[in-house]
């Protein structure tokens, strides 16, 4: 088929043509089948290409947002699974080796007494992102946080709470902040209404809330806390060996 | 033609606007017993995420390029998507002993029609990009720019050619990738449909 053909497509499809290229381009439509075939072609190669490389960004971050949530909802053996591929890496003697530094930090920690905040404190990152509003605030927020630069990022959380209000995951985090912070109280309360409510993430907060309390030598409270943790949550085991400790 | 949404097509709208609650939803209520399936058919959760989550990007493009309705239920259709998606893995993977274990779903023609509907938007996407793929390399970056940067103008500005030679470029190339297209034999398997 000749270039011009692809020509009067292009032209065609962005409404260049005038009208008596337009009869003479519907008249060939229907007279000649290859004509009409390659059009077709080209027509939908158009449309998919330019759909596809438009929304490359959209869909890096819907990809983003998909991964989180399922390792989020179908994962929960995974940690598992990592922790004993890590173990069969050492050769016997490194094993050996690891193990008995693991027994004498074990001793250390026992002989010390009560288990401490810092041991338990390591949080997710923040990683919202994938959410289409606010993104300087949200990138700002997330860098001081995974930073640990925890006034700058409750400063950011607070101004992005306000206009997403009754956001668990937002709220969770401007928890977490204040807590690092040493403020307890608003640190409490805001766990509580999360651990109260309905969110995904009712057990992180109750998790949240007994490491307040442990931060705070509370530990009777947090033992209490620790189990109201069910063993479906992502947090039991982590409940599960602070409650050992206690 | 007009199509009635399906209440269900809130998951598709959510999969538009990267609507990362709505989405939950789709994890929380139907994806657990894809996992299973693909677990009782020689899988592992790793295999399930993938299988969710790429046939999701696929009914995200659907809808994007075509403006896909949902008119039945999500939870049939996404789960007959995914089951198919990996039977048709274990095939690639060349698994000899696989022992499919079917499970009775009913399905009606109205459903089955719409998961065939995303199953040849597929295949379609798949042979243009694999297409796009055997141009060369200039013929790729042309056509990369025109169809990001909308305007032409703008397109030969960066390129640094003039429009006329852009345009008539761009024209040349998706003749090629026309031609391409069209002398493939999967081409040929596609309007079968």
């Amino acid at each position: 088929m000749s270039e011009d053909n692809y020509i009067t497509f292009d032209k065609y499809l962005n409404n260049e043509l005038s009208d008596l290229e337009l009869t003479s381009f519907k008249e060939q439509l229907k007279s000649d089948i290859d004509f009409k075939q390659e059009f077709e072609i080209y027509k939908a190669l158009e449309a998919s290409l330019s759909s596809k490389f438009e929304n490359e960004e959209e869909e890096k971050a819907l990809k983003t947002t998909l991964s989180k949530l399922g390792s989020k909802y179908l994962k929960p053996e995974n940690t598992i699974k990592k922790k004993g591929k890590l173990i069969s890496l050492f050769s016997n003697k490194q094993f050996m080796v690891a193990a008995s530094i693991a027994l004498l930090i074990g001793f250390f920690i026992f002989n010390n007494g009560e288990p401490v905040y810092s041991d338990f404190s390591s949080h997710n990152s923040l990683e919202l992102v994938v959410r289409s509003d606010n993104s300087e605030t949200i990138i700002k927020a997330q860098e001081a946080f995974n930073s640990k630069n925890y006034e700058v990022a409750l400063e950011q959380l607070t101004v992005l709470s306000e206009t997403n209000k009754n956001d668990a995951e937002i709220e969770l985090y401007k928890g977490i902040c204040f807590l690092e912070l040493n403020n307890y109280v608003e640190a409490d309360q805001i766990f509580d209404a999360i651990s109260s409510g309905k969110s995904t993430f009712v057990h992180t907060a109750s998790w949240y809330k007994a490491l307040s309390m442990l931060k705070q030598e509370q530990f009777e409270a947090c033992k209490y806390v620790l189990q109201t943790i069910p063993e479906s949550a992502d947090e039991y085991k982590q409940a599960k060996k602070l409650l050992k400790k206690l | 033609m007009i199509q009635k949404p399906h209440e269900d097509h809130i998951y598709i709208e959510a999969l538009l606007k990267n609507d990362s609650r709505v989405l939950s939803k789709i994890y929380e209520k139907f994806s657990h017993k894809i996992v299973s399936y693909v677990r009782n058919n020689n899988g592992n959760s790793d295999d399930a995420q993938d299988i969710i989550q790429e046939t999701l990007v696929t009914i995200y493009h659907q809808a994007k390029e075509k403006n896909f309705v949902l008119t039945c239920p999500f939870d049939a259709y996404f789960y007959l998507l995914c089951k198919r998606r990996w039977l048709n893995e274990l095939k690639k993977r060349g698994n000899k002993r696989v022992t499919i274990l079917d499970d009775t779903t009913s399905i009606t023609e109205e459903q089955e029609q719409q998961v065939e509907e995303t199953e040849i938007f597929e295949k379609q996407s798949q042979l243009f990009e694999s297409k796009f793929k055997e141009l060369g390399a200039k013929c790729q970056e042309l056509l990369k720019t025109t169809f990001k940067i909308k305007s032409m103008e703008k397109v030969a500005e960066i390129l640094g050619v003039t429009y006329g030679y852009a345009r008539k470029k761009k024209s040349q190339c998706m003749g090629k990738l026309t031609q391409l297209v069209k002398n493939s034999n999967e081409f040929h398997q596609l309007k079968a449909y």
